[in-house]
C-alpha cells in the first residue's frame, strides 16, 4: 500500500544526493539542528498553549486546541510567511479539547463528552454555535478518561480513541474503545481494546493508527493499527460489547489474567480479533509516552521521510519517525529516533503539504524533559539531507536498510551492526521488563551498487519480537560521516515468506 | 514536611560532652524522669507483657536507641506514637506538657547509655527549638512517619562534591549558562545542593550546581525536581527533568533507568524574582526509598497540595462565560455558566437540565488547570438545587414517580476475567439527544436538545426583581408532543405557594405559559407542568434577598 509513495521519495532522494557533495561540508559531527529547525511561535502573552489538537484550515490558518479548553486561529504561522504569527480566540472554556478536525465550513473540536462542530455565525471571529456531533460514550469523571480525535478520514469519519477510567478499569461506556463518527453524527464503534491513548491519525495509505501508553497488557508503549473489529490488547473496556450491537461482533476471548502472564505473539493464536501492536517503542530506550501521529504527506518538502509517520513523545520532549509496512495481513516496521529539545512535552502533530510540521503540548500532569508548561513549535527541513536509515524492512531471513545517502560499502561490514531481540510480558499488571531475549547473529549479505541499501542475515529472527539494530560502524561515502541515528527498533509481528 | 523539619533540626543539634560530674548529675536527671516510662517500658526497659500482649516495645531493640538518632528520640519523647495496630497494648504519649527540656535531654542521654550501649546526648535548649518548631502538630507520630524518618537519616548520601557557581542575569527561561561567565563559585558542604549562596541576593540569579551521584543499585529511579522559577536537571550529560519557565514552586517528575555506579548530576537553575525554592528528590527501586539531594525539602508537598486560585472572566464586559468541565453536584457533562451581575449556573448536558444556580463569584478553574485536571470549584454562595435530573417523563397518571436518571448496571474487571464488581453506570436516556448550544451577542447560552419528537431550546438571563437576584429561564418546545408529557418544574422547599411564587427553599420559582400542578412526593412536594407540542415557558428563579456584598 506505501509502494507508490516508496518510489516517489527514492526519485527525490536521488536528485538530492547528487547535489550532496557540493553542499555539505561539516566543520564537526553533525547534529539533528544541522537539518530540522525548531521554531517557537510566540504566543499572546498570559497564554497557555498546552496544545491538544492542531489542524490546518483553509487560507493558511492554523488552528490549536489546548488542554485548558480554548481554540485558538494562527496565521502567518508557516515558514512561507515573514509577518509575526497573528493569534485570534476561537473558543474558550472547552472541557480538555484532543482533536481538531476541518470540514466544510466547521470546525469539529473531540471534548472529553462529546465531537462539537463549531461555526462562526456572525462573523466577528469568535464561534458562536456549538453543535453537538455524537456524545455516545459515557464518562465517569475521572481525569484519566481522556478522548483523542484524528482528522477525518477518506470516508468522512472522525476517530476518536478513548482512554480507560484509570490505570486498570472502564467505568463507563466504551472506555477503551476507538469509536468513529461522521460528519453528521453517526456513531460506530471500531475497535476495542485501548489502554491509554496519546493520539490519534493516519499512515500515508490513510488507515488509522493511535499511540497507546506503557501499563496494564502493554507491556511497553506502542504504535498500534487500529483494524476495525480488532481487539488492541487491553480487555477492560471489553465489557461494553453487549452495548455495542454487534458493530464489532462478540466479546473476544480474555488474555490469561495469571500472575506469570503471557506473550503477544502466543496470544494472537488465542484470540483471532487480537492485532498486535505494530511498532513498539521500547520503554525508556526511545520515550516513555507516545503521542500524536502524523504522516509525511509533504512529497519530500519536509526531507527525504515521505510516506513515513511522524510520532510524537512527550516525556522526553522529542519526535519519532517510524517506517511501517504490511506483512502477511499486519502492520509492523520500525521506530527510529528524530528529533529532540522540544520546550514542552509533545502532544499534538501536524504536517502540511508544503513540509511545516507543527508540534503543541504540555508537561501538565506528568513531567516532560522540555521543562516549559507549554510550546507551540514548527520544525522544518534545512533542505540538507541527514544521514539516516530511512527504511528497515523484513526479509524471510533478515532485514534490508535502505540509507537517505550512499553508504561508504567498505564499512558495510558484519562488525558494523549488533542487534538484539526482546519482547515483552502481555500481561494484567502494569509495564514489563524485556523478556526472552535473544542475540541474533548479524552478516551482512550483500549491497546494492549504489550504496543505498544493503541486506543483512539475521539468525535466528523471532516472531514477536523487537529486533534492537545499531550500525555504529557505517560511514557515509564520501564525507564518512556516521549515521546521525545509528538505532532502530523493528518490531517482527510476521516474518515474510 | 514533617521529616523535613526534623532533618533540618538535625544541623542544629550538637553532640556535647558535658563536664564530669556534671555528667552523673544529668544520667540521675533521666533516671528519675524514665520513671515516667517504667510502667509499659518496664524498670529493665524490656517493655512490660500483659498477657499474651506487651504494653511496649523493648528498648534494648530500639533502632532508634542504639543508632544516633538523639533528634529522632526528642521527636518521638515530645510527640509520643500513635496505637496503629494490636501490636502493643498502648499508644505512647506525648511528654511535651510533662516534661521540661532538661528532662527530655537527660531522658535521652539516660536511654541511650542505659539500654543502647553508648551516651548519645543532646542540650535542652536544641529540645527547646525542636518543641517550639513543632508547636503546631497536635498528633502523636505514626510509625511508619518514624520509620520513614530514621530510614532518611541513616540513607547513604547519594550526592558528593557539589560544586556550584552563582550567575546574575534577569532570565524568563534558563539561560545557556555554559556561555556565562559566573559571579561566584564554591563547594557546598553536606553533599546537598542549596540555595544558600545566593541568599544575599535579592533577585534574578541563576545557580548551576555539578555533583558526582553514586547510584546504590541498578533500576529505575524517579525523579522529582521542585522549583521557583524554573530549573532543569541534567544527569550524564542528558537533560532528564525540566521544570522551566516562569512559575510557582512546581514539581517536575521523570523516571530514569540508571545503573549502580557513578553518575554525574547537573542541576541548573534561576530565579526571575518574587519567591524562590529548588528541592530535589530521588525514589529509588525497591525498597530504596525516597533520597533528598537537596537541603530544601517543603516546598514540593506544598506545590503538590494547592494552588493559586484562577478565577474565570468573561472575555469582555458585560458577556457571559461557557465553561465545560467536570464540576461538584452535576454528571460529568456539566457546563457552567457565568452571567453578568455575579448569577451563576451549572447546566447538565447528561440529564439536559438545569443542576443549579448559585451568586457571586463563578468559577475557580485552578484544580481544572494544574496538575492532572480534576475539575473546575464553583465558587460563590447561595447554591440551589431545584429539581435534579431529567427534566421531562411521560406520566400516564400523577401517581407515577419521577425517574431522574438513566442507569444500567455493568461488570467490570479489574485484574482478574471473573466479574468482581457489578457497578452503576449513567447512559443516555434513550428519549433525549443534546445538540449543543448557541451562543447570542452577549455570548448566553441557548441550550439545544431533542425530548422524543419535541424539539427544546433553554435559555437564562439574570434579572433583578424588586432589588433582588433573579434568573429567568426560557424553555421552548415544538414538534409533535407525546400525550401526558409533563416538565419537572421544582422538588425543593415546601412548594407551597404564595402570590404566583413557588417556595423551593432557597428560592422562589415563579412559571408561566402553562399550569403548574404541584404533587406528594415521599415526604415532600414536587411541581410539574404539563406540556404540549408548542409551548414556551417562563420560569424564574429568585433569590429571598439581595446578594450580600
Amino acid at each position: 500500500m506505501t509502494q507508490p509513495c516508496y518510489f516517489l521519495k527514492l526519485a527525490v532522494l536521488h536528485a538530492l544526493s547528487l547535489s550532496l557533495p557540493f553542499t555539505i561540508s561539516f566543520a564537526e559531527e553533525p547534529k539533528e539542528s544541522d537539518y530540522y529547525t525548531i521554531t517557537p511561535i510566540q504566543a499572546p502573552d498570559g497564554a497557555v498553549i498546552e496544545g491538544g489538537g492542531i489542524e490546518l484550515l483553509p487560507d493558511e490558518k492554523v488552528a490549536v486546541c489546548t488542554r485548558r479548553g480554548q481554540i485558538w486561529v494562527i496565521e502567518n504561522a508557516f515558514s512561507t510567511s515573514d509577518q509575526p504569527a497573528k493569534w485570534t480566540l476561537f473558543a474558550e472554556y472547552l472541557h480538555e479539547p484532543l482533536g481538531l478536525a476541518w470540514n466544510d465550513g466547521w470546525l469539529y473540536v473531540v471534548q472529553r463528552p462529546e465531537v462539537t462542530r463549531l461555526r462562526d455565525e456572525d462573523g466577528d471571529g469568535r464561534a458562536d454555535l456549538f453543535e453537538t456531533v455524537s456524545d455516545g460514550w459515557g464518562i465517569s469523571g475521572n481525569y484519566h478518561e481522556y478522548t483523542f480525535g484524528s482528522q477525518f478520514d477518506k470516508e468522512g469519519n472522525l476517530w476518536c480513541a478513548l482512554c480507560l477510567t484509570g490505570s486498570f478499569t472502564a467505568e463507563a461506556l466504551y472506555r477503551g474503545w476507538i469509536l468513529r463518527v461522521s460528519t453528521e453524527g453517526k456513531f460506530t464503534p471500531t475497535a476495542s481494546g485501548v489502554r491509554s491513548p496519546g493520539g490519534i491519525g493516519f499512515n500515508a495509505a490513510g488507515d488509522v493508527f493511535y499511540t497507546d501508553n506503557q501499563g496494564a497488557w502493554n507491556g511497553s508503549s506502542s504504535l498500534k493499527w487500529i483494524k476495525p473489529g480488532g481487539f488492541l490488547g487491553n480487555p477492560n473496556g471489553n465489557v461494553y460489547y453487549p452495548f455495542s450491537d454487534g458493530a464489532i461482533g462478540n466479546r473476544p476471548k480474555d488474555p490469561p489474567y495469571t500472575e506469570e502472564g503471557s506473550r503477544t505473539v502466543t496470544e494472537r493464536t488465542n484470540i483471532p480479533e487480537l492485532i498486535p501492536p505494530a511498532v513498539i517503542f521500547p520503554h525508556q530506550k526511545v520515550g516513555n509516552s507516545p503521542t500524536g501521529v502524523v504522516p509525511d504527506l509533504s512529497e519530500g518538502k519536509f526531507g527525504p521521510f515521505a510516506g513515513q509517520v511522524f510520532v510524537g513523545e512527550q516525556t522526553h520532549s522529542k519526535i519519532h519517525r517510524v517506517f511501517l509496512e504490511q506483512v502477511n495481513g499486519l502492520y509492523q516496521g520500525a521506530i527510529f529516533p528524530f528529533l529532540s529539545g522540544f520546550q514542552s512535552g509533545n502532544i499534538a502533530l501536524r504536517l502540511s503539504d508544503g513540509g511545516d510540521l507543527f508540534t503543541s503540548g504540555s508537561n501538565r500532569g506528568w513531567g516532560a524533559r522540555g521543562g516549559m508548561l507549554s510550546s507551540f513549535e514548527r520544525i522544518n527541513w534545512t533542505g540538507k539531507t541527514p544521514f539516516e536509515i530511512h527504511e528497515m524492512r523484513a526479509l524471510a531471513d533478515g532485514f534490508s536498510l535502505t540509507f537517505t545517502k550512499p553508504i561508504d560499502k567498505s564499512t558495510a561490514v558484519d562488525e558494523s551492526f549488533k542487534m538484539e531481540a526482546y519482547t515483552y510480558l502481555y500481561q494484567k499488571a502494569y509495564g514489563s521488563p524485556e523478556v526472552d531475549q535473544v542475540t541474533p547473529m548479524v552478516s551482512v549479505e550483500s549491497v546494492s551498487e549504489d550504496g543505498l541499501s544493503l541486506t543483512l542475515k539475521v539468525e535466528p529472527l523471532t516472531k514477536g519480537h523487537v529486533h534492537e539494530l545499531h550500525a555504529p560502524g557505517i560511514k557515509s561515502a564520501g564525507d564518512s560521516q556516521s549515521l546521525l541515528h545509528p538505532d532502530a527498533y523493528y518490531t517482527l509481528n510476521e516474518i515474510p515468506n | 514536611m514533617i521529616r523535613n523539619s526534623l532533618l533540618a533540626l538535625t544541623l542544629c543539634i550538637t553532640s556535647s560532652i558535658p563536664a564530669i560530674g556534671e555528667n552523673d548529675k544529668i544520667l540521675e536527671l533521666g533516671r528519675l524522669t524514665y520513671q515516667s516510662c517504667v510502667a509499659c517500658h518496664g524498670p529493665d526497659g524490656k517493655g512490660v507483657k500483659a498477657g499474651d500482649l506487651e504494653m511496649a516495645p523493648s528498648l534494648h531493640e530500639s533502632a532508634f536507641i542504639l543508632g544516633n538518632q538523639p533528634d529522632l528520640l526528642t521527636a518521638i519523647v515530645l510527640k509520643g506514637i500513635i496505637k496503629a495496630d494490636n501490636k502493643y497494648v498502648q499508644a505512647m504519649l506525648a511528654l511535651e506538657a510533662a516534661l521540661n527540656d532538661e528532662q527530655i535531654a537527660a531522658l535521652i542521654a539516660y536511654l541511650t547509655s542505659e539500654f543502647g550501649g553508648e551516651r548519645r546526648s543532646v542540650k535542652p535548649n536544641a529540645v527547646a527549638k525542636w518543641r517550639k518548631e513543632y508547636a503546631a502538630r497536635t498528633s502523636p507520630w505514626k510509625r511508619s512517619d518514624l520509620e520513614e524518618m530514621l530510614r532518611e537519616a541513616t540513607a547513604p548520601k547519594l550526592l558528593s562534591n557539589v560544586k556550584y557557581s552563582l550567575h546574575y542575569g534577569e532570565w524568563k527561561k534558563l539561560p545557556d549558562f555554559s556561555s556565562l561567565k559566573p559571579a561566584a563559585t564554591g563547594e557546598l558542604p553536606g553533599n546537598e545542593i542549596s540555595l544558600e549562596p545566593a541568599k544575599n541576593h535579592k533577585h534574578g540569579f541563576g545557580m548551576v550546581f555539578d555533583a558526582d551521584l553514586t547510584i546504590p543499585e541498578s533500576g529505575e529511579y524517579v525523579f522529582s525536581l521542585t522549583s521557583d522559577d524554573g530549573s532543569a536537571l541534567i544527569i550524564d550529560g542528558e537533560t532528564v527533568v525540566g521544570n522551566d519557565g516562569i512559575h510557582p514552586a512546581r514539581t517536575a517528575g521523570m523516571k530514569e533507568a540508571l545503573e549502580a555506579g557513578n553518575h554525574t548530576l547537573q542541576v541548573q537553575y534561576f530565579d526571575g524574582g518574587g519567591h524562590r525554592s529548588l528541592s530535589l528528590s530521588v525514589k529509588g527501586p525497591g525498597k530504596l526509598g525516597t533520597f533528598w539531594l537537596s537541603t530544601e525539602r517543603e516546598q514540593s508537598k506544598k506545590a503538590a497540595q494547592s494552588y493559586d486560585p484562577i478565577f474565570l472572566t468573561a472575555a469582555n464586559p458585560g458577556e457571559a462565560i461557557v465553561h465545560r468541565a467536570f464540576l461538584p453536584d452535576a454528571l460529568p457533562r456539566a457546563i457552567g455558566v457565568g452571567y453578568p451581575g455575579a448569577v451563576n449556573l451549572v447546566w447538565d448536558a447528561d440529564v439536559l437540565n438545569l443542576a443549579y444556580v448559585y451568586r457571586g463569584e463563578f468559577m475557580d478553574a485552578s484544580p481544572h488547570w494544574n496538575g492532572r485536571g480534576s475539575g473546575s470549584t464553583p465558587l460563590g454562595v447561595d447554591r440551589v438545587k431545584i429539581a435534579h435530573g431529567l427534566p421531562f417523563q411521560v406520566l400516564e397518571s400523577l401517581d407515577e414517580p419521577w425517574i431522574p436518571f438513566s442507569t444500567t448496571k455493568v461488570k467490570y474487571e479489574r485484574d482478574t476475567a471473573d466479574p468482581q464488581k457489578e457497578i452503576t453506570i449513567n447512559v443516555k436516556h434513550p428519549d433525549y439527544q443534546f445538540t449543543g448550544y448557541r451562543l447570542d451577542e452577549k455570548r448566553f447560552p441557548t441550550f439545544l436538545y431533542r425530548y422524543r419528537a419535541l424539539t427544546i431550546t433553554d435559555a437564562f438571563a439574570p434579572e433583578e426583581i424588586d432589588g433582588v437576584t433573579s434568573i429567568v429561564r426560557t424553555l421552548t418546545t415544538s414538534g409533535d408532543a407525546d400525550d401526558n408529557i409533563y416538565f419537572r418544574i421544582a422538588e425543593t422547599g415546601p412548594q407551597t405557594k404564595s402570590d404566583d411564587w413557588i417556595d423551593a427553599g432557597g428560592v422562589k420559582v415563579r412559571v408561566s405559559g402553562a399550569e403548574p400542578v404541584t404533587r406528594k412526593v415521599g415526604t415532600g412536594n414536587e411541581t410539574l407542568v404539563p406540556i404540549s407540542g408548542e409551548t414556551t415557558l417562563t420560569i424564574t428563579y429568585r433569590w429571598p434577598s439581595p446578594l450580600k456584598p
